[in-house]
């Protein structure tokens, strides 16, 4: 084998098998300090690339500075062709009423605009969404598109800031500026990278102005099939005094879930196990 | 009759409900009122359109909704019937929205009953679908969807490789709910002067049943679909016949198109083309029945900034034999172009965590000249409840499509409860 190509190989992987040393050896000393780069690279994967599939029902608490709830309760599903690359979502929505049976498919690629589809019920419509703007608001929570299935760490320049406790879990302090600033609507976001699991444990997001715009927290971990997931999460609107709460119960990963089910039949017909 | 054939469908509703309860068989619905006031009064009057000059409401009505959603792993059930109070007209009327059961196989899905269909890309454009639509709740102010029929039949849709294909067959006609005479609504009436009407459905039953295909396929990242239809006008067409009284039918109808629909420009980009031949009227000379017809559109839709998107669309309708039509008509009858443009836009933009929506929809021919405005504020009170306030604004020349509604013009309220 070419030395050149052996090389590569191992730095393909690396950033696989950190990961999940990591997930194996929970807290365990890293010899090498890792870069920002590494650090958020495997963030994205150990948040948003668990698995070959994942699902769970997903309620959202979306609450006014005011005290005023509203309840959204989904299912999602979501399948990887490769890590960190191209995705599918599929989301069934069981309320408010007036989404009940909606259902919403999202392929996403990396460094190219998601194919999105909507389908309403009521006029058995299925609906193309443009999806220039990844950082609108999910089903009208403060959780962006973005928040939602994540952001290419390559998108942004990293630096590690430090090293900090987030509670008793240490974690690496990593900002990240858009390379683009002028496709986002935050010019810096600040990360607590739990040194554990590689989850992130807060996030700041600060607006073009640089004030603190939205602040983000994972509120609980739990370990499920060997992975640590992020089972409860909030953001904050800071501006605003909105709130939004995501908790996720009944996840499952690695149920091989059917290439099927992100598809424009399933929109129509959504099998029967996700309107329960 | 079929006030009393709900009724019963909604107590059957209600018993499957309690006899279900502990088998926990999903049960939902809402409560909605809606009430539409006319802005522009008719000058002149019609002796067909009385009731239409009369009225200052053109809607104003309650709704109760009651939905019934039983599912299986290969099978479902749904069944969506409404009882109508109608303040206006003082009836009750029961419908049934839409009622079906589903069979779900390996690489076919089968629908069998009443059942909504919608094909094509247009909004508020329609080339490919051909299915049944009620114009009189979209001019009255109700919730779009009312815009959509049920139709009563089959569909099979076949799935294999990422490609599927979708069989309709409806043996039962369903018009297009239109503005007619003695109705409550205002539109162009060339046969004012007729009382004396009658409607002929389809016939004989073998012919009228309708048949649909659409095949289907995503190539990279596109919606590719082609199309096709054996069926009827939805539109009656009209006959003087001796008496004199006029005779409404609806002639033999071909449709053949596709649509595409896929992500470029930074947005969605929609293309449409359809062909209408009109069976009954190859040559064009026929005076009664529509000439042939090429529609297209093509539609470009875009995230403005987060939460405001904007919609666009031009579409086009071709008239064939223009000048076999045009010897039909007679003297100082209205002459359509050979072709009518049309423009549409449409932004909406979501405020207050998506709970307040503020939408815009302009529709204009610009050769013709006629144009419908519906600027909507829509506010979710809660998870259960919204209300929307807007107006349906028609204008233009009396004789061109959206010019005749011009007297239906009216300010809009509806208010839904959902369970």
């Amino acid at each position: 084998m070419m030395p050149g190509a052996a090389l590569s190989l191992r730095r393909a992987s690396w950033v696989a098998l950190g990961a999940s040393l990591a997930v194996l050896v929970p807290g365990a000393p890293v010899g090498a300090q890792p870069s920002a780069e590494e650090i958020m690279g495997k963030a994205h994967l150990a948040m948003f690339y668990r698995g070959e599939d994942m699902r769970a029902r997903v309620t959202m608490r979306l609450v006014s500075r005011d005290g005023k709830e509203r309840v959204r309760e989904l299912t999602m599903s979501r399948r990887d062709l490769q890590d960190g690359g191209e995705q599918r979502y599929f989301i069934y929505f069981h309320r408010p009423p007036d989404v009940r049976d909606m259902t919403f498919l999202v392929w996403k690629y990396p460094g190219k605009d998601d194919d999105r589809w909507l389908y309403v019920p009521a006029l058995k419509l299925v609906r193309r969404i443009a999806a220039s703007d990844k950082r609108s608001s999910f089903a009208g929570s403060d959780f962006s598109y973005e928040d939602v299935s994540g952001r290419e760490p390559e998108e942004d320049t990293h630096k590690l800031l430090r090293e900090e406790k987030v509670g008793e879990r240490p974690a690496s302090v990593v900002e990240s500026v858009p390379k683009d600033p002028a496709s986002v609507d935050f010019s810096r976001k600040v990360s607590w990278i739990d040194k554990a699991t590689w989850l992130p444990l807060k996030e700041e997001y600060y607006d073009r102005r640089g004030e603190l715009a939205r602040v983000f927290t994972a509120e609980e971990l739990k370990e499920i099939q060997g992975f640590w997931t992020v089972t409860k999460r909030v953001m904050k609107n800071v501006k605003t005094g909105h709130w939004s709460e995501s908790v996720m119960a009944e996840v499952r990963y690695n149920q091989k879930l059917s290439p099927d089910l992100f598809s424009e039949r399933a929109l129509r017909a959504p099998p029967a196990e996700l309107s329960r | 009759m079929r006030h009393r054939f709900t009724l019963l469908i909604l107590a059957s509703l209600l018993v499957a409900r309690a006899a279900a309860a502990a088998e926990e068989i999903p049960l939902h619905g809402f409560v909605q009122a809606a009430s539409a006031y006319r802005l522009i009064q008719p000058d002149r009057c019609p002796r067909t359109q009385r009731l239409a000059c009369r009225e200052e409401f053109v809607l104003g009505e309650g709704r109760a909704r009651l939905e019934l959603t039983p599912r299986g792993e290969w099978w479902g059930l749904v069944a969506k019937g409404e009882l109508i109070g109608d303040a206006v007209g003082g009836e009750v009327d029961g419908d049934l929205r839409e009622g079906y059961l589903d069979l779900r196989f390996p690489a076919v899905d089968l629908r069998l009953g009443r059942q909504i269909i919608t094909w094509g890309v247009g909004d508020l454009i329609f080339i490919n679908d051909v299915f049944p639509k009620d114009w009189v709740a979209f001019i009255s102010g109700l919730p779009v969807e009312y815009l959509k029929k049920g139709s009563d039949g089959l569909s099979a849709t076949g799935h294999w490789a990422g490609t599927s294909l979708q069989v309709v067959l409806v043996p039962r006609f369903e018009a297009d709910t239109l503005p007619e005479a003695g109705g409550r609504l205002r539109f162009n009436d060339p046969m004012a002067a007729l009382e004396s009407r009658k409607t002929d459905d389809p016939s004989p039953a073998l012919e009228r049943t309708e048949a649909g295909l659409r095949l289907f396929r995503n190539v990279a990242g596109w919606d590719l679909s082609l199309y096709a239809y054996r069926g009827f006008h939805r539109a009656p067409a009209g006959e003087v016949e001796p008496g004199p009284r006029l005779r409404l039918f609806f002639p033999p109808l071909n449709v053949y198109g596709w649509s595409a629909q896929g992500a470029a420009l930074g947005g969605v980009v929609s293309l449409e083309a359809g062909y209408y031949d009109s069976r009954r009227d190859r040559s064009g000379r026929n005076a009664a029945v529509e000439n042939s017809r090429g529609k297209y559109l093509v539609g470009y839709q875009r995230e403005l900034a987060p939460d405001l998107t904007l919609g666009l669309q031009y579409a086009g309708d071709v008239m064939e034999d223009h000048d076999a039509y045009r010897a039909t008509r007679g003297s100082g009858m209205a002459t359509r172009p050979t072709i009518r443009h049309v423009l549409t836009a449409r932004l909406t933009q979501l405020l207050w965590n998506q709970t307040l929506r503020l939408g815009l929809f302009v529709l204009g021919s610009p050769n013709e000249g006629d144009f419908y405005v519906n600027p909507e504020v829509k506010y979710n009170v809660t998870d259960a409840l919204w209300a929307a306030l807007g107006v349906n604004l028609f204008g233009g020349p009396r004789r061109a499509e959206f010019g005749q509604f011009e007297g239906n013009s009216n300010l809009y309220a509806v208010v839904r409860y959902a369970f």
